[in-house]
């Protein structure tokens, strides 16, 4: 009988298990770190712990090793032809050393026109098991960062003694219980070159169709990260990250000059999370059509009131404005303001109090896998400390709870929550959002808070309201088109704490009617623009991307993530987040990228 | 606009800084108060083979990109030249280097750096304006070279579809038409504001070239490359070493080149390096390395698994030797340049300076522009550069191309004649007796092309053997009242400042160093650098071997890397200078290495 209830339970299930696409076949395990190198290098570790001094000098008090294997496939096509075809594999071992005490040690501090020297080296390893080489790079790494970790150390002790930096009460380390977890954690295999290359000749073929585009590309990337982490407090634990995206850009220039961008970028585990081949046909279609638009578009002039951000918009408020406020590792010492800024900290000292609308709650979570059946690739099981991943609840009803954290505190007693993502200056790793969920109380329909953008802009005397349904990123459309004098010119005159541009930006009259603008330029968003979130979406956007490690800026004047590749490199991140209605942002036109005109006309156009 | 000139591995190259007027030359020793010696008039030998620019033509194994190429760059120059005066251009080039570059290399027996990539570039040359005045004009006051092209790199599809090749190209064209534009309007309003400016024109004239090489392939056993890779760094890493690497770059290059004159060249060739290479931290911080590098045209010419050993037994024994080789102090005097080390000594010292339009930046030292026709070196001593030998007493030479980046044929040049200077390397940009290239206009992908050496070879009429110029060091040694000479074996690379602002002065890198003491001694050191001035240099001159040793090697300068060669009897000079080179502040690892077997 019991088999039978057994058996009689399975049969409904058939037919939809049926439909549901086969599993990846998963990859292999790595090769080049295998027992026996992380044996061996675990051993070089404990011998640099327990005998690595140089008479005089503290000995290290903390090592922790960082193995890192990617194996990444890059493809990229333009008009249904290849434009570069790329695998990259490597390994390496990043090691971190701590001289001091955990009250007061070396790290997150900043030496004075030598930025570089921060108790951490890296070294590759062989891309094939050898442990007596391994152990060979640990020895020689291990004692470079500890020479640095030296000096270090004594630059910050005399930077504080002189007054030169603020130190602070909080320790240098905060303890943590150490992980083990040793079993490889196994991905799916990587999408071949052929793969990737049979997908972007299709999709960019299919811009072939729109003569009056100036550009466009096509790209596609399919990696996977191994990492091990081996600390002297007992941590051995091992992780993977997997990643594929696809990504379609094209530029088009408008009757007065001005080029104009908009692109399509998807990223999941895998390819199968990524929209289908005709799907994505389809958006390649609809993208011709949107920078066709924009270059009909009329130019932006001021705005100052309520601004809708929707989809794609609202995630990029929440990146540009937001995420970086979360952090919160404690500023890394010797860093001017300036530079400090792109650290975020807006936060650091109001916990407990409330910090953005009381309809909006905020929460990390590395561990949630996907969102409304969508792959979410900012998660993780390990951070770069080696601590678990936990799930954090940053704002609730609009109080601030925590911050994001790493083993670097912000004040006494405070402890990572699993948060270690991005190196910073000073060579601490800092705490910051990994898969973001922006949630919002009470929920309208995304064409409500159409209506109501249109009313309060009504209310306070304008014709329209203002509708942003995508920021520009610059590592997709940085492309080279200005001279070695304009970029000069832009690196002088930029404000670098403005949001990027808005790609895809509307004026929404009453009645509904939509007219689409281009150079739209947000001012600064002060974290206290937050608390004016007046109305959200039922409406829920889930958007995963790769953070670049470069400021916008810097990609704008580099063309791109390597020379116009594909993105791959960056930190994996998500976004989800409903529309979010700000009461009054201040808005201007720009005509940033204005060229001349074509004087030859296109080829076959 | 910052320079560095890099041949091999570290860095060789003029470096600028704010613009000074420039000083007045030191005068020259005259011949009949140079020291001279008695030298038997026996030439340096120097067996070459060549191969004309327009030798294996095949014109049935054109690509249809070339033919792409050349129809979109005459439908873009037809509009482009009748645009209105100071918006026209009169010149456009395209070029497409396509490269398949395979990387391997293995340490200590494990394979470390697997990879093989391709890429297509697009590189387009337009010019608005005239020849004698046009956008590339150099402005008086551009430290930062703002109004030089942006480097990037010009993308292009793969295969031959006509549409996306075209789309391509007249995408770059239309980035480089408004860019050269702009730059021409600076030139104008600087020369408005100048006293004085050069009155040699910016671009020469040069006839039209049709030629097409059959495409050609890399073939190559990748396991079995792999394998000797890992057997040859497991060897390599013995002895002091704490680093010991084998690795491998196999290219293969198509270049596309078309102009607005009609000009249409494909070329296709190979060529391929070995490295091994080990190093060690010494005991004072300072980082000791030691390299060796074979090229050839093809991976088969590489050499055998016997040749290999024993550049590993060579660089593993000098390594362990300059581990415990003594710091050296400043020197002033007598010594040997040995071949190779003599070969990049003049590709430093003399050959860059010979580079055509170094002699008109009004930024730059012209160390040798008012020389033509005079005595700079002893009357025995001849150079020239030609880039059609293919091989210079069996030894192939890696500066061997046959037509250069700006469609113009490779030619023979020389440069110094007996003694005295007869020419310069030139590109397409002209100078005051000089007003045409002789195919030495280079560059890699991305860069604009300037003139550049190719295969730069030192001649001696008069020479001694080997071994004799040892004994007359000896004698000068004693005649100089000296402890001792210096003999350089190895010159790893330097770098020569061409501009005014600074010393006109090179400083080069020698990784074998001996002094050689009047008893015959040797004794290696370490931690030092050669310097001095380039035209006290030649005439200190004193003696040429018989032999003669080529270096071959890869040379970065403001057009990018191309791969070059030098070859050079060893020299004796009278006076050459020593100083104490930067050594960082470290020290060698604190623990000692660790054990590879558990107890």
């Amino acid at each position: 009988m019991k088999k039978l209830a057994v058996l009689c339970a399975l049969l409904p299930a058939v037919p939809s298990l049926a439909k549901k696409p086969a599993p990846d076949p998963m990859g292999p395990a790595s090769v080049a770190v295998t027992p026996q190198i992380l044996d061996a290098i675990a051993e070089e570790m404990n011998r640099d712990m327990s005998q690595l001094e140089i008479p005089g000098a503290p000995k290290p008090y903390h090592i922790s090793y960082k193995i890192t294997e990617v194996d990444v496939n890059n493809v990229s096509a333009s008009l249904g032809e290849p434009l570069a075809r790329q695998n990259r594999h490597f390994v390496n071992l990043e090691v971190r050393v701590r001289v001091g005490s955990p009250d007061l040690d070396n790290s997150n501090f900043v030496v004075a026109e030598a930025t570089e020297i921060n108790g951490t080296a890296t070294q590759n390893l062989p891309l094939e098991a050898t442990p007596a080489l391994a152990k060979r790079v640990a020895w020689l790494t291990t004692d470079a960062a500890y020479k640095e970790a030296l000096i270090q150390l004594q630059a910050k002790l005399e930077a504080r003694r002189a007054g030169s930096v603020r130190g602070s009460d909080a320790p240098s380390l905060a303890p943590t219980k150490p992980v083990v977890g040793e079993d490889p954690v196994l991905v799916p295999a990587l999408e071949s070159l052929d793969e990737l290359e049979a997908r972007v000749k299709t999709l960019s073929a299919v811009f072939r169709d729109h003569p009056e585009l100036r550009d466009s590309r096509v790209a596609a990337t399919s990696y996977v990260e191994r990492r091990w982490y081996l600390t002297t407090e007992g941590t051995s634990v091992t992780d993977t990250r997997r990643a594929s995206g696809i990504v379609m850009g094209a530029e088009g220039q408008a009757d007065d000059g001005q080029l104009v961008h908009d692109y399509f970028l998807r990223y999941g585990h895998t390819a199968k999370d990524l929209p289908s081949d005709k799907d994505l046909e389809a958006e390649a279609k609809k993208l011709a059509e949107s920078v066709k638009d924009l270059a009909k578009a009329p130019l932006f002039d001021h705005y100052s009131g309520p601004v809708l951000f929707e989809g794609e918009g609202a995630v990029g408020m929440v990146r540009a404005t937001l995420a970086a406020n979360l952090g919160g590792t404690p500023l890394p010492e010797g860093l001017n303001p300036q530079e400090a800024k792109q650290y975020g900290g807006a936060l650091t000292e109001k916990v407990g109090l409330r910090v953005v609308a009381p309809l909006l709650s905020i929460v990390d979570d590395p561990t949630a896998k996907d969102a409304d059946g969508k792959a979410l690739i900012g998660g993780y099981r390990i951070d770069d400390e080696g601590v678990t991943a936990q799930k954090v609840e940053v704002v609730k009803d609009g109080m601030l709870k925590t911050l994001l954290t790493s083993r670097t505190p912000s004040a006494k007693g405070q402890v990572s929550n699993g948060h270690a993502r991005v190196p910073g200056d000073g060579g601490a790793f800092r705490g910051s959002a990994t898969n973001l969920f922006v949630m919002g109380r009470g929920g309208s329909s995304r064409r409500a808070l159409e209506g109501q953008v249109v009313a309060m802009a009504r209310a306070e005397g304008m014709k329209y309201g203002l509708v942003i349904r995508r920021f520009d990123d610059a590592a997709v459309t940085g492309a080279p088109e200005f001279t070695r004098r304009e970029l000069f010119q832009m690196i002088k005159s930029t404000d670098q704490e403005l949001p990027p541009p808005a790609t895809l930006a509307y004026r929404v009259y009453p009645g509904g009617k939509e007219e689409l603008v281009r150079g739209v330029q947000l001012a600064e968003v002060p974290m206290r623009s937050w608390k004016d979130v007046t109305a959200v979406s039922t409406e829920k956007t889930v958007y995963n991307f790769l953070a670049p490690f470069e400021s916008q800026l810097q990609l704008r004047l580099t063309g791109g993530t390597e020379e116009e590749f594909v993105p791959s490199g960056g930190i994996e991140a998500s976004i989800v987040t409903p529309d979010l209605l700000f009461k009054e942002l201040d808005v201007s036109g720009s005509r940033a990228g204005v060229r001349p005109l074509p004087v030859v006309e296109k080829p076959g156009k | 606009m910052r320079t560095i000139l890099l041949i091999g591995l570290v860095a060789c190259g003029p470096v600028a800084g704010e613009r000074t007027p420039a000083k007045p030359l030191p005068p020259l020793p005259s011949r009949a108060t140079a020291l001279h010696l008695d030298l038997e008039p026996v030439p340096a030998k120097i067996v070459t083979t060549s191969s004309t620019p327009t030798e294996d033509a095949a014109s049935d194994k054109k690509s249809p990109v070339l033919d792409t190429l050349a129809a979109e760059n005459t439908r873009e120059i037809e509009v482009l030249k009748a645009q209105p005066e100071g918006a026209r251009a009169y010149y456009l080039a395209h070029q497409v280097i396509e490269t398949r570059v395979v990387s391997l290399e293995a340490e200590g027996g494990a394979l470390t750096v697997d990879t093989d990539d391709t890429q297509r570039n697009l590189d387009t040359d337009v010019r608005i304006g005239s020849p004698a005045l046009d956008n590339t004009h150099p402005i008086s006051d551009d430290t930062n070279g703002l109004n030089s092209p942006y480097q990037r790199r010009g993308m292009i599809p793969f295969d031959d579809d006509k549409e996306s090749l075209a789309h391509a190209v007249w995408l770059d064209t239309d980035r480089r038409y408004h860019e050269a534009v702009n730059a021409l309007a600076y030139v104008r309003q600087d020369q408005a504001t100048l006293s004085k400016h050069s009155k040699e024109p910016d671009f020469s004239a040069e006839p039209a070239e049709g030629y097409v090489e059959a495409p050609t392939k890399l073939e190559f056993d990748k396991a079995l490359w792999i394998e000797r890779l890992k057997r040859c760094s497991a060897k390599a890493l013995r002895g002091s070493a704490t680093r010991g690497t084998c690795g491998v770059v196999f290219q293969l290059n198509t270049s596309y080149f078309v102009n607005s004159e009609g000009s249409k060249v494909q070329q296709s060739w190979t060529n391929a390096q070995l490295s091994v290479s080990v190093g060690v931290k010494a005991d004072d911080g300072m980082n000791l390395s030691r390299l060796e590098q074979r090229f050839g045209r093809t991976p088969a010419d590489l050499p055998a698994d016997a040749e290999v050993d024993k550049m590993i037994s060579l660089v593993t024994t000098d390594l362990d030797a300059l581990h415990d080789a003594p710091l050296a102090d400043p020197y002033v005097g007598p010594a040997i340049l040995e071949g190779r080390a003599a070969g990049v000594f003049f590709h430093e010292v003399f050959g860059h300076r010979v580079e055509g339009h170094r002699q008109k930046d009004v930024t730059g030292g012209q160390t040798f522009a008012s020389y033509v026709g005079k005595d700079i070196a002893p009357e025995w001593l001849s150079v020239y550069d030609d880039p059609q030998i293919v091989t210079l007493n069996g030894i192939q030479l890696n500066g061997f191309y046959r037509f250069d980046d700006e469609g113009v044929r490779a030619r023979h040049v020389p440069l110094i004649d007996h003694g005295k200077l007869v020419g310069f390397e030139m590109g397409r940009n002209p100078i005051n007796g000089f007003p045409h290239s002789n195919g030495h206009g280079r560059k890699s992908a991305g860069y604009p092309p300037v003139a550049r050496q190719g295969n730069l070879v030192v001649e001696a009429s008069k020479t001694v053997e080997r071994k004799q110029l040892e004994a007359m060091l000896i004698d000068q040694i004693k005649k100089q009242h000296r402890k001792f000479g210096m003999i350089f074996t190895d010159i790893s690379g330097g770098f020569t400042n061409t501009t005014a602002f600074a010393p006109q002065a090179f400083k080069v890198n020698p990784v074998m160093a001996y002094r050689l003491y009047p008893d015959g001694k040797k004794e290696l050191v370490r931690g030092i650098d050669i310097s001095g001035t380039p035209l006290v240099a030649l005439q200190s001159i004193l003696a040429a071997s018989r032999e003669i040793e080529s270096f071959n090697g890869v040379c970065g300068a403001e057009s990018g890397w191309v791969p070059v060669s030098a070859s050079a009897p060893s020299l004796l000079l009278e006076k050459l200078e020593v100083e104490k080179g930067f050594i960082p502040p470290d020290r060698a690892p604190i623990l000692g290495a660790p054990s590879v077997r558990k107890p």
